[in-house]
């Protein structure tokens, strides 16, 4: 004998009677497992003695209930062909129980359909949100970083870096690049910082800006430059990355979105994270391409202010992209590109036209300065 | 095949007696000792994807361990990982359980395993997770629970109500739902209880005497914390 219900009662174990179930013409059959041949009477029970629904952990169950307390019988029928049995040979009553508890059980895996969807759709949109708003969630951590944190920050680095280097102090490179940062910063209102630029002794073509207002130059980049507007143009550059705080958005970028989160829910222990995670990684800090864009054009436009010649950065930029096969390590923090180089021309040129003021020192002197104390 | 529980109690191991041929699956790792007529092989229960479904979904190991009497009869010590009792069910073809993802340590190869996915609701306060073990099948089940094993017997319609990190297993013509211990919010998590499920019979429930998430919590305050 096949058994396909599980009979459960009062005389029955917990798990239920493995039993057989048939449908006749005039009811059902129920026949156990365990009775010998001899008691194999099959319990016979009516249509309309019977009283059908769904059961079961996930309703996938027919549950069919006859008799009366305490012989009370639930059967749980896990067999398709039972069901489609009763469909074709019971009674109106019977099959419309059936069709209720089909649709209750429709109408719960519906339920549960559409809340796995609406679960799963709430994840996606969270995050969407998180990978298009992460730009937004870092702008919003960077705008809460206190200033004294970001000086701190650069300065440490700043200190860092310059203990390993040899800085000119005095002479006539010293005081060129002075009189270029005090004719830009005098144009930067409400500067919140007080910037500080060190020449730093190296054939390195570069010059690089931390948080908070502390600016490295390169002699390599003082002899590779043809005027002092051209340095002047890539001082203006840098001090407007640091103006737009474009190192503490990547350093939170770096340090990652948990970070940023923390910082913007006023967690001091994140900035404390922060310093000691970045150490000085902000030296090899990369931009985006959008940032340099913003600092080309900032910067610019801070040039004109100053009434200085902003041909200056243009033409120091085009002979950099025509440098581009060449080690120039410049480029490979700066990776410049003829339609950077096209994009600053068209700003310029969209500046209103001035007079500019040339500087008072001579730049070839300056350059010959740096040779003789060599 | 034959099974004893041996050292019933916190640190059991149950033998397994393997007739030439027969196999058992048993969880990864859960293999002690055995004769040297038995093989052990490793078995990706369900196909790759049913194992990678059983990994990801439930928390399960990836691999099941399968040991074959190949060079005739022999037996297996099988002992599950953490501390606690062991219960070995009859599985008659028509009887079905779900079990919470810790709870399965071994079975006969004739009991399918599959993982199934729970309702949002017993998914997300159940205790359990959102997928569990569904063992159906014909053949010899060895469950393992973390304290002591308990057996609640339903009859139709009775009701009992289990803390819901307390469940191992449960057979399939029960129901159940997730709701407050209390009538409060505030009482269900200041009572200590939380969320707790409501069972329907008929059916058995194996719940076990300890709750391993509160034994981690426990415990974690002995740790010392490194800087």
């Amino acid at each position: 004998m096949n058994s396909n219900a599980l009979c459960f009662g009062a005389d029955c174990p917990a798990t239920g009677l493995p039993c057989r179930v048939d449908v006749t013409p005039i009811g059902i059959a129920v026949r156990f497992e365990d009775r010998s041949a001899a008691q194999d009477d099959a319990e016979a029970v009516p249509f309309d003695r019977l009283s059908l629904s769904a059961g079961g952990l996930d309703h996938d169950q027919l549950v069919v209930r006859y008799g009366s307390e305490p012989d009370a019988r639930v059967l749980y029928v896990n067999d398709p062909a039972v069901i489609h049995a009763l469909r074709g040979t019971a009674p109106n009553f019977v099959t419309g129980e059936l069709d209720a508890a089909a649709s209750m059980v429709r109408r719960k895996r519906r339920t549960r359909r559409i809340s796995w969807i609406a679960v799963g759709a709430l994840l996606l949109s969270l995050g969407t949100v998180l990978w298009f708003g992460s730009d937004l969630v870092v702008n919003l951590a960077v705008d809460r970083i206190p200033l004294e944190w970001e000086q701190k920050l650069g300065e440490a680095a700043y200190h860092d870096f310059l203990g390993r280097q040899t800085v000119i102090k005095e002479g006539p490179a010293v005081d060129a690049v002075g009189e270029m940062t005090r004719r830009l910063t005098d144009q930067i209102p409400d500067d919140p910082y007080r910037f500080e630029v060190t020449v730093v002794r190296s054939d390195v073509v570069n010059a690089f800006a931390l948080p908070g207002g502390y600016v490295v130059v390169f002699t390599g980049l003082l002899q590779k430059a043809e005027s002092g507007e051209e340095v002047a143009g890539v001082l203006s550059h840098e001090f407007n990355h640091v103006l737009r705080r474009h190192g503490l958005e990547r350093v939170v970028k770096q340090v990652g979105l948990m970070t940023a989160l923390s910082i913007l829910l006023g967690d001091q222990q994140g900035l404390i994270g922060l310093t000691r995670q970045i150490g000085g990684e902000l030296l090899t800090l990369k931009f985006g391409r959008a940032q340099e864009t913003e600092a080309d054009v900032t910067g610019l436009r801070l040039l004109h202010r100053a009434k200085i010649d902003s041909n200056g950065l243009v033409r120091f930029f085009e002979r950099m992209a025509e440098q581009q096969h060449e080690p120039v390590e410049m480029l490979s923090t700066h990776p410049m590109s003829a339609a950077r180089v096209e994009r600053l021309k068209a700003e310029a040129a969209a500046l209103p036209r001035q007079v500019v003021e040339p500087f008072t020192f001579d730049w070839k002197q300056v350059q010959g300065s740096l040779n003789v104390s060599r | 095949m034959k099974s004893e529980i041996l050292y019933p109690g916190a640190f059991p191991m149950v033998r397994v007696e393997l007739s030439a041929g027969e196999t058992i699956k048993a969880e990864s790792g859960a293999m002690v000792a055995s004769s040297p007529t038995i093989d052990v092989e490793s078995k990706m229960e369900g196909g790759f994807l049913g194992a990678l479904s059983r990994k990801f979904l439930t928390g399960e190991k990836f691999f099941f361990q399968t040991l074959r009497a190949s060079r005739g009869p022999g037996d297996v010590l099988l002992a599950p990982t953490v501390p606690g009792e062991i219960v070995v069910i009859e599985l008659d073809g028509l009887n079905e359980y779900l079990v919470q993802k810790d709870g399965f340590l071994a079975g006969a190869e004739t009991v399918k395993i599959d993982s199934q996915m729970q309702s949002l609701s017993r998914g997300l306060l159940g205790g359990e997770g959102f997928f569990i073990l569904k063992l159906s099948g014909r053949g010899t089940l060895i469950l393992n629970s973390f304290g002591a094993i308990h057996r609640i017997e339903l009859k139709p319609d009775q009701e009992y109500i289990v803390d819901n990190s307390h469940l191992v297993a449960w057979s399939a013509t029960t129901s159940y739902h997730v709701e407050r211990a209390a009538a409060g919010w505030v009482a269900s998590f200041t009572s200590g209880e939380g969320f707790v499920c409501r069972f329907q019979g008929p059916g058995v429930v194996y719940i076990q005497s300890r709750n391993p998430g509160g034994f981690g919590h426990w415990i974690r305050q002995f740790i010392p914390v490194s800087e």
